[in-house]
């Protein structure tokens, strides 16, 4: 698409080709800046590309802002995670903004992140760092003790999740103390959290100029499973509280421009306790779920809401309105083999005949034996369902849980 | 049931299926237009989804013709860029067979969506920058002609195994390119397919009617030069449009009965003798000969002879139980089941009713009350033109006098097709009493080793699906049996070894022998003692070696089913029914194979036949020797049975050799030969 010279110029940190794909179609400059194994590829096929290779910050740091302010990039847009630091330190040299680097750490550190929004007044569960086994079952025993559980009761579990991994990546969930053992020394240190009963959704939302531009509710139905979007109105009902308080965590977390997607839980009292908040894309393809209901692409408003050139009537006009405008109900379902040994793809019949059922990304096996799942793990591919009624997606997306997609 | 009812149904259900093609199509639309947007760089990301929604819309009645409408959008959104299919002309016709046949979905796909683009242009639907509409033409006759048997046999056990819904794709494409580009073209490949598949004489014949009505349509419209082609195709489109002298020229039922009633008997012979000669010759039946038979018993039982085209045995036959062959013709002989009356001609010469329990089970299913779930399975089957009774008792008719003409339709169920044909060959009355259990009951009761096994209590069988693409017979039957017989192997588990070993003589009967022999070691999936494997066989069924004794009883054996490549694809079921010399002096073994065409490419020079090797019709043969090499389970009568043979080394050196160029490949047990990686895993 024709680029406008007037709009901004921005940075995608982290290979994306989905975001690229957006970018290209788009009517503001880009740069890809990804690892040199990109750079093949970006050449092959005319993508604007400045090969960095994301470690940790280091003194070389600067020289990055430096090569992307010299070539005229407005703001640098994490894709990832692991790039969300480096947006921070390359966008407050940008801008100008130091503070953006602290901002953006606090992003990463799922400790200190919790630790600011209780000092902000959000309402999140008990928590410690741990940074051995030992402290591991320390907690465990504690959280029960609280919960006054005599022994030989079963244990509430805990939650343990690595400081700076994304989404389900190293999250477990720990009941007893022989579970503690098989945590592998590299996921040390690591957050604990106790278990909330309840219902668990989450939020991305568009933020420009300090105020929220679009504010969607993903509904999950299996956590690492399945997710849909808009949510359910019975969880849409709650709309107003969640709004306002994501507005306390971008008040609290002074965030002024970008893309934010928290998790929380609803008990069943309507308390809303946070769980965490990323400064990047929702995994699960959540953007491409959006895109299905919605129409708009959420790539495009990831740079506009970045775009420090963006106008007040340009992102007014860009989003559709919340849940009204949505078609339908959107959802995904992560495939996990449930056999030790598969050896092929065969998607059930009841799965494919179903008129929810749009598309997949599943791929034939690749391997013979299905290693066993630790953490929650990686899926296998996504299956795409849409519909009219929240209900019956959601059903729908429990059920799949039961069937066999490798055998 | 009622009559709406049973319209109410079929409506519905059309209905329904539009919807779903609607609904199906919306999506695939999607997908072009995502990939269409798309940048170059990231349209080969958007392939999968368009081909995973394309390969559905064509699993759909009309879904072909909806994808060939949007072939331009195929094109342009780039679904063919970068790939051999991006320059259509380079591609090789002979290709398409195995890229249809392929177990990838991926590859099946991209080649159905290519041949209905080239077919979009060849009817200049869109003009292609590199191909024009007579090279697209031309391109599509040569596919068709070589892929002629999807348009008429459901899969057989290679596409089964490896493709499963996927094989359903290329035969919807064939009938929507057939019928778009025009039979015409392939006429001469088309005519000679018939016959082959005619001369295995199978019961279900609704395919080969609807090809040859489509030759009829072709030859109807005069502006096709037919040149030298068609020859041969006379003798089919008559046998079911006019085979006699009054009905040259299709005169309609009505105006055909008008004509029988003024007919005295020398022409009311002409004409039975007219009808008798076609449908022996082409194992058709045309809806004038069965309108004939019912105006026939007001006359005579020497026309009805005449008109059944039977022999000594069957006229004694029909004189002894002329009652019942009248009542079977009223209840069973319709214009719309026309082939009852081949069923009932064939019967009558096996001179099976003279079996004391045969004719009176035939009374029985002549009254037998239908269970409304059987009533509305073959509605839905087969429509509601003639009573559901009546369908049934063509299925019964034909069944019983083509026992080899059973096939297991689109489904894994072998074993009861075979029980089926065994029974209708060796213990008629059994099959009788079968069919009054499930259509009446609902319910058939076996028993296992001394315990009742219902298969209403039964679970789930080795069809996953309820098959619909059977004869009546089958369609009441197999799914019952198909449950007993997964029961009984369920009630094996744990035993050590093959299960079939106490399944078979349990599920068929008495005569499939308690002996038992394979050379598959069932733990490891390695061959297993080989060589004393085919020592027993040869002195259990090998005339030379068994003190010529020709086979007893059609006997269940196992076959380790090859593609033309000759590897391994499955295990099946089949029945061991002669071995003897053929024509030309050579050992064969005779056998029925439920699969729907025997007439199979094993690999390795191992082509079964079905015709010109003194087969009966439906029987499948191959060289003792090749059909050996095949065999991985028989059954024998352990009394009747003496030392292995003395069968020279140098003719099993041969087999074996056959055996280890083919599915034994993989399977030499360690230290004999090299094994190769992976052990296959016994099924």
């Amino acid at each position: 698409m024709k680029k406008d010279p007037n709009k901004g110029f921005v940075a995608l940190l982290g290979w994306s080709l989905n975001a690229v794909e957006a970018a290209e179609s788009f009517d503001r400059r880009y740069v890809v800046v990804a690892p040199d194994w990109a750079e093949e590829y970006c050449q092959q096929h005319d993508i604007p590309y400045v090969p960095w290779n994301f470690e940790r910050l280091n003194d070389r740091s600067m020289e990055i802002a430096q090569t992307l302010k010299d070539m005229g990039v407005d703001v640098a847009i994490p894709l990832f995670e692991e790039t969300v630091e480096w947006a921070g330190a390359i966008n407050s040299a940008l801008l100008n903004n130091p503070r953006l680097l602290g901002q953006a750490m606090l992003m990463r550190d799922k400790s200190l992140m919790k630790r600011r929004a209780q000092l902000g007044g959000i309402r999140v569960g008990i928590f410690e760092e741990a940074h051995d086994r030992d402290d591991v079952i320390r907690f465990l025993k504690r959280v029960n003790q609280t919960l006054l559980k005599l022994d030989g009761d079963p244990n509430d579990p805990i939650h343990l999740k690595a400081f700076d991994k994304a989404g389900c990546l190293g999250h477990r969930v720990i009941r007893t103390p022989d579970e503690v053992d098989a945590i592998p020394d590299e996921e040390f240190p690591s957050l604990m959290e106790s278990h909330l009963d309840g219902w668990e959704f989450a939020v991305e939302a568009w933020i420009h100029d300090g105020k929220i531009r679009f504010l969607n509710i993903s509904e999950y139905v299996s956590l690492g499973y399945s997710v849909f979007v808009p949510a359910s109105p019975e969880l849409e009902s709650y709309r107003p509280q969640i709004r306002s308080q994501i507005e306390k965590l971008v008040k609290t977390f002074d965030i002024e421009f970008g893309f934010i997607h928290p998790e929380y839980f609803v008990t069943s009292d309507s308390e809303m306790y946070f769980g965490e908040v990323a400064y990047r894309p929702p995994g699960f393809k959540v953007f491409e779920l959006l895109e299905r209901v919605y129409g708009f692409n959420a790539y495009h408003a990831l740079i506009l809401s970045f775009d420090p050139k963006t106008t007040e009537e340009e992102i007014t006009g860009f989003f559709p309105k919340e849940v009204e405008d949505a078609d339908g109900y959107a959802g995904c379902f992560g495939v996990y083999p449930r056999r030790r040994v598969v050896s092929r793809l065969e998607i059930p019949a009841e799965t494919e005949d179903h008129p929810y059922f749009e598309s997949h990304e599943l791929t034939p096996p690749q391997q013979e034996t299905v290693t066993k799942r630790t953490a929650f793990g990686t899926h296998w591919g996504l299956m795409y369902f849409r519909g009219e009624d929240s209900d019956t997606l959601k059903t729908l997306l429990k059920h799949q849980e039961d069937l066999d997609f490798y055998v | 049931m009622t009559d709406s009812d049973d319209a109410d149904v079929t409506r519905d259900a059309a209905e329904q299926a539009a919807q779903k093609l609607d609904a199906l199509l919306v999506r695939l639309d999607e997908a072009l237009a995502v990939m269409a947007r798309a940048p170059a760089f990231a349209k080969p990301g958007k392939v999968p989804r368009v081909l995973d929604t394309a390969r559905r819309v064509m699993l759909q009645d009309g879904g072909c013709a909806a994808v060939a409408a949007r072939a331009e959008a195929i094109e342009q959104a780039g679904v063919f860029a970068g790939s051999d299919w991006a320059t259509p002309q380079i591609l090789i016709p002979s290709l398409s067979r195995i890229a249809l046949r392929s177990a990838e979905a991926d590859l099946v796909v991209i080649e159905a969506l290519s041949e209905l683009r080239l077919l979009a242009v060849s009817q200049a639907w869109f003009l292609h920058p590199l191909m024009s509409s007579e090279q697209a033409h031309h391109y599509l006759t040569q596919v068709l002609a070589l892929n002629l048997e999807m348009l008429f046999s459901p899969p057989g056990e290679a596409e089964r195994a490896q493709q499963g819904r996927l094989a359903q794709v290329p035969r919807n494409l064939f009938r929507y390119l057939a019928e778009t580009i025009g039979y015409e073209h392939v006429i001469d490949q088309l005519i000679d397919e018939i016959w082959r598949i005619q001369q295995q004489r199978p019961i279900q014949v609704d395919m080969v009617k609807h090809m040859i009505t489509q030759i009829a349509v072709c030859r109807g419209s005069g502006d096709i030069n037919w040149g030298g082609s068609g020859q041969g195709a006379d003798r089919l489109v008559s046998s079911l449009y006019g085979p006699t002298q009054a009905t040259r020229e299709d005169p309609g039922l009505e105006e055909y009965q008008r004509r029988l009633d003024s007919m005295d008997v020398t022409a009311l012979q002409y004409e039975a003798s007219g009808f008798a000669r076609a449908m022996h010759d082409t194992g058709l039946v045309s809806p004038y000969h069965a309108m004939m038979l019912r105006h026939l018993p007001e006359q005579s039982d020497h026309l009805l002879a005449e008109c059944l085209g039977l022999s000594a045995t069957g006229r004694d036959c029909l004189l002894c139980y002329r009652e019942l062959v009248h009542a079977l013709i009223d209840a069973a002989v319709h214009p719309d089941t026309a082939q009852a009356v081949y069923g009932l001609a064939l019967m009558l010469e096996r001179g099976i009713l003279y079996q004391a329990p045969v004719a009176p089970a035939l009374w029985r299913q002549l009254r037998l009350p239908l269970s409304a779930a059987a009533e509305q399975r073959l509605v839905r089957t087969f429509g509601d033109a003639v009573p559901p009774a009546s369908r049934l008792l063509e299925g019964v008719l034909c069944m019983m006098g083509l026992p080899l003409g059973v096939g297991q339709g689109n489904n894994p169920t072998c074993q009861s097709a075979r029980a089926l044909s065994m029974w209708a060959c060796n213990d008629p009355d059994y099959l009788l009493q079968m069919v009054a259990w499930a259509a009446r009951d609902d319910e058939i009761i076996m028993h296992f080793e001394g315990q009742s096994i219902s298969s209403r209590e039964s679970a789930g069988g080795v069809a996953t699906e309820v098959p619909v693409d059977l004869d009546p017979v089958s369609l009441l039957v197999v799914p019952h049996l198909d449950r007993i017989y997964a029961e009984m192997g369920r009630r094996c588990l744990g035993r050590e070894g093959d299960p079939h070993r106490w399944v078979n003589p349990e599920f068929h009967g008495w005569w499939s022998g308690r002996g038992f022999r394979i050379n598959v070691d069932v733990a490891t999936g390695l061959l297993h003692e080989l060589e004393d494997f085919l020592r027993h066989f040869y002195a259990a069924y090998h005339p030379y070696y068994n003190g010529n004794q020709p086979l007893i009883h059609p006997q269940p054996a196992g076959i380790a089913v090859t593609d033309s490549a000759a590897r391994f694809i499955g295990w099946h079921a089949i029945t061991l029914l002669r071995v003897t010399l053929d024509p030309s002096g050579n050992m064969r073994a005779y056998f029925y194979n439920p699969n729907n065409d025997s007439g199979q490419d094993w690999g390795d020079g191992v082509v079964v036949k079905t015709a010109g090797n003194g087969e009966h019709f439906g029987e499948a043969s191959l060289p003792f020797e090749q059909f050996a090499s095949r065999l991985y389970i028989f059954h024998y009568d352990p009394l009747e049975y003496g030392e292995p043979a003395q069968v020279s080394q140098e003719e099993l050196d041969r087999v074996i050799g056959y055996v280890h160029r083919s599915w034994g490949a993989t399977r030499l047990p360690a230290g004999a030969l090299q094994a190769e990686d992976g052990v296959p895993t016994p099924q």
